[in-house]
Parts: structure tokens; C-alpha cells; sequence
């Protein structure tokens, strides 16, 4: 017999409350205010979380991206979807929601900074010098990875 | 609506064009778990989902899912660059390019077109939840399968990012169907379909 009171007959070591709903595929919450990578490690891990790194044959990506106005942007936006994800299923964690606001504010700055540079994101985007949005590389190209 | 953004989730450089892997990549665009089976799943299955959480996360899960369609779609190009005639002739892509050359066309590696038939929409929440969560760890699997059949960085550092977000859907998913049980019928979480009973 499982030993009940050593593996947790109340959750926390998956094991659920009798009163539980059963025949339904469960996965544990994940904890609220989570550790976190750094954002330029999360972008390569592609994940903000160490607790959801899980590589195949433990292989990691320890590959970091060149510094260009294109990688920071993109770095700053994984963030957001990252936390995005989490708090679609966690509205009520607060400290994410901070730092979820945080990173909007960076993304703004980082986002101008990168359309003087290397042009228009979108449709919406001011476009000073002609109609610039055709202007190639486009993002599937090898060309769009210069480093500016 | 969407909105294009002129750039990529994660960036994509391929420094060597090698046709016989994207032979095998192309099944992440076309093939049976790939991104674009799963963007139309998630945001097909939204429009029956009660509760804000489940609209919310079916929509921008599917709505990642499309950028890393892109995603695949430039190693795809990218690998089939400046090819040799040689490169060609010798190797797994010739099937593929005798129809679609160096274009990006949406098929399984095995050569079998895209089809709604590897998607489902159930239009009951537990039931297309449910459905998520195995997309996520076939998508997984496909993408471990890649990491066996490359050993170009390049390509695999790509590869590896996108196998680890199938993962933190995967766990997504999975609470979002412990946010729905929660609101449900604790005796009997099957007592209706909360789609349209509720």
C-alpha cells in the first residue's frame, strides 16, 4: 500500500482531493509568480521559465543571438507572448502582470527604435521615406539577419 | 483582424542550403502535426469555447502557431537556396522539387498535401481541449524527430525553440482545462456539453 500521508493524499504530488472529478486528463498548475530567466536566455530556450525547459536529450540551446535592433525587439516580444500564455490561464497573478506591463513599455521604446532603423513592422507604421513597407529583406529571407 | 508584423518570431539563418532536409522539415508546414494544421485548429476551435480564458488562449496560442508557419516556411526556403543541380539529383528533395521547385507547399514529408483531416473540431470544450493537448505532444515528437535527422546548428537552434514552446502550450492547455473542470459540474464534469448547454 502507498504510503498516503508521505506522498500527499491532499495534492502537491499529484495525487487529487477524493472529491475530485475523475476520468479527466489533469496537469498541475504551474505556481504563481514563477522563476524566471533572463530575457535573452528565454528567447534561445524558448521558454521564460526554467520549470518548463525540457529539452530533448537534454540538448539546450546555449546558441546567443547577435545584438541587433531586430533580435532586441524580438527578444522583448517573446517575452510578452510568454507571459501572455501564462496569464491567460493565471489573470489573477499580479507580480506578471507587472512585470507583463513592464516589458509592454520596452517593447514601445524598442519597437520605435528598430522601425527608425531598419523600417516599417506594419501597415501602421509611420512611413517617412516613400512607400518604405515594400522594402526588401522580408522576415523569411537570409538577408533579413544583417547586422545593422 | 490580423495584422502583419514584418518580422519573425525567432530569427532564421541558414548558412548551408541542404535540399534533403527540407524534404523532412516541410512536414512541420504541411504534414499531419505541423503549424499550420495547428493554428486552424486552435482558431477554429475557439468559436465554441465558453469562458474568456479558453477564447483568450485558443486565440493567441493559434495565433503564435501562425508565426511559427512562417517560421518554418523561411528554413524551408532558406535550405533550398542556391542549390546545385547535383544537390538535387541525389538526394531525398528531388520528389518534392519535380512539383513545387524551390517553392514552400503545404505536404507532409511522406508527400501526403495538407488535410483538414488531421484537425479536429468537436465543438465540445473537454473534448477539443483534450484534442490539444495530443496535438502538442505530436507536434513534440515530430520536432524531436527532426533533432535526430539534423546535425546543421543552424537549423536545429530553430528547431529547438519551437519544440519548446509545444511544451509550454502543452502546459497552457492543460490548465486551461482545469480552469473550465472548475466550472463545471464537480459530480459529473460530463453531465452536459457546456458549448451550448450552458
Amino acid at each position: 500500500m502507498m504510503d498516503l500521508k508521505k506522498t500527499g493524499q491532499h495534492g502537491g504530488y499529484g495525487r487529487l482531493p477524493a472529491t475530485a472529478p475523475l476520468a479527466n486528463p489533469y496537469v498541475p498548475f504551474q505556481y504563481e509568480d514563477p522563476p524566471k530567466y533572463e530575457p535573452r536566455t528565454a528567447i534561445v530556450r524558448g521558454t521564460l521559465f526554467p520549470g518548463l525547459d525540457l529539452p530533448f536529450m537534454n540538448k539546450v540551446n546555449k546558441n546567443e543571438l547577435p545584438v541587433t535592433p531586430l533580435t532586441e525587439l524580438q527578444t522583448l516580444g517573446f517575452v510578452i507572448q510568454e507571459l501572455a500564455l501564462y496569464l491567460d490561464t493565471h489573470r489573477d497573478d499580479k507580480e506578471a502582470f507587472e512585470v507583463f506591463k513592464d516589458f509592454q513599455k520596452l517593447y514601445a521604446k524598442g519597437r520605435e527604435q528598430y522601425e527608425k532603423e531598419c523600417g516599417p513592422l506594419t501597415h501602421m507604421s509611420a512611413m517617412e521615406h516613400g512607400y518604405s513597407w515594400l522594402n526588401d529583406p522580408w522576415p523569411w529571407e537570409y538577408a533579413a539577419n544583417r547586422e545593422v | 483582424m490580423f495584422i502583419y508584423n514584418k518580422k519573425l518570431q525567432y530569427p532564421v539563418k541558414i548558412d548551408k542550403p541542404n535540399p534533403r532536409l527540407a524534404s523532412i522539415i516541410i512536414s512541420q508546414y504541411g504534414g499531419p502535426d505541423g503549424e499550420l494544421g495547428a493554428s486552424l485548429r486552435y482558431l477554429s476551435q475557439r468559436y465554441s469555447m465558453p469562458f474568456d480564458e479558453l477564447k483568450g488562449l485558443l486565440t493567441d496560442i493559434g495565433t503564435e502557431e501562425l508565426g511559427h508557419l512562417e517560421m518554418i516556411g523561411a528554413i524551408v526556403h532558406q535550405l533550398t537556396r542556391n542549390m546545385k543541380d547535383s544537390q538535387i539529383q541525389d538526394s531525398a528533395f528531388a520528389p518534392y522539387f519535380v512539383d513545387h521547385t524551390a517553392g514552400v507547399y503545404p505536404t507532409a514529408a511522406s508527400g501526403f498535401p495538407w488535410n483538414a483531416a488531421s484537425i479536429a473540431v468537436k465543438g465540445d470544450p473537454i473534448a477539443d481541449l483534450t484534442e490539444d493537448l495530443a496535438a502538442e505532444q505530436k507536434a513534440r515528437v515530430t520536432y524531436d524527430n527532426i533533432l535526430r535527422l539534423s546535425d546543421d546548428p543552424d537549423v536545429n537552434n530553430v528547431i529547438k525553440f519551437l519544440r519548446e514552446r509545444e511544451v509550454v502550450h502543452f502546459q497552457r492547455f492543460g490548465e486551461a482545462m482545469q480552469l473550465l473542470r472548475e466550472k463545471l459540474n464537480q459530480k459529473n464534469v460530463y453531465c452536459m456539453n457546456p458549448a451550448i448547454d450552458m
